[in-house]
């Protein structure tokens, strides 16, 4: 049962991971090959958080021929596979993992399912760790350093996916006694984190990219992943709804009556 | 039903299949393509994903 699961995770995984690779092909590598363009003027800042040696190729980093990998495949085409894997990477443990252990835990049925589940692990991987580190295109000289961001984005993710198990932890708890105290009931941990991205240290930047540039290169960052976790949740509840037909039709052919133990 | 609808049936109705090997390796991979995608700043490494990562809305450099 666990690995019906895993390869309907897969499965949606390389939906959304392909989609995400062209996306970062069609959309995401011109805009970035643009930003390090318009903040290429003041080169060799990429040195500047003091990870001295951090661009070996520093000088082809700026322009369109960025190696990657010894220099064999060029670093965006590397990027869109790594799209692909992020893909791959986010269905497998969202919908593989996560929705086998959790689904009975998981309010809603079928598609709803499917949904929250997306929307937890949106939070958990982009939200709120967007709180206090917002999608930045190249070319922007951020106040931390990058191994304190990074660590910083680990902690915000389990801050986020701890936020959500104990959402949907109250929520269940509450539901007997009314949906709309157990909607508010779940919204206090989510509350809970934006006020923890305040209390965190800030994280100022400064960029010589247009401000509408930037806005604009958010938005399509924020709408990269959305279209990833709705494809992740559209083509699972889709898997999902076939796969639960295709083990009734199982089940009445045999003669058995619980699929799930007849495995 | 051999196993209850919840968490916890889940977990027991998983255990035979999640052997110590399976378990192992399993982790080893999602972590090991997680933590590059996600965290790994070495040159090479960092080079050839950057865009993707800021294209996911990962901090970066
Ligand atoms: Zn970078």
């Amino acid at each position: 049962m666990l690995e019906s699961y895993l390869v309907r995770g897969l499965k949606a995984g390389l939906v959304a991971g392909v989609a995400l690779g062209l996306f970062v092909a069609v959309l995401a590598n011109p805009m970035i090959a643009a930003a390090e363009g318009l903040a290429g003027d003041h080169g060799g800042h990429h040195a500047s958080d003091g990870s001295g040696g951090h661009h070996a190729g520093e000088g082809g980093h700026g322009g369109q021929e960025a190696s990657g990998v010894l220099g064999v495949v060029s670093a965006p085409l590397i990027s869109v596979v790594g799209g692909v894997f992020w893909g791959l990477l986010l269905g497998v443990l969202t919908f593989g993992l996560a929705f086998y252990f959790l689904e009975p835990a998981i309010p809603g049925t079928g598609a709803t399912k499917s949904a929250i589940a997306a929307a937890g692990g949106f939070v958990t991987v982009s939200g709120a760790p967007w709180l206090v580190l917002p999608p930045q295109p190249p070319g922007v000289e951020q106040a931390l350093s990058t191994d304190a961001r990074l660590a910083l984005y680990a902690g915000l993710m389990l801050a986020g996916l701890s936020a959500c198990l104990l959402a949907g932890y109250v929520y269940t708890g509450l539901r007997d006694g009314g949906r709309g105290r157990a909607l508010v009931g779940a919204a206090v941990p989510f509350c809970t984190l934006v006020g923890l991205a305040f209390v965190l240290p800030a994280n100022p930047a400064t960029q010589s990219l247009p401000v509408a540039f930037v806005a604009a290169f958010r938005a399509q960052v924020v709408f990269g992943q959305a279209m990833v976790w709705t494809l992740l949740a559209g083509t699972h509840a889709w898997l999902a709804a076939g796969d639960e037909t295709d083990e009734k039709q199982f089940a009445t052919d045999v003669g058995v009556d619980d699929p799930v133990t007849a495995d | 039903m051999a196993t209850a609808n919840t968490v916890h049936g889940r977990i027991e109705s998983a255990r035979p299949a999640l052997t110590t090997p399976r378990v192992a390796l399993g982790l080893t991979l999602i972590a090991i393509l997680g933590f590059t995608l996600l965290f790994v700043q070495e040159p090479l490494v960092h080079d050839s994903l950057h865009n993707a990562r800021h294209a996911a809305g990962i901090t970066c450099h």
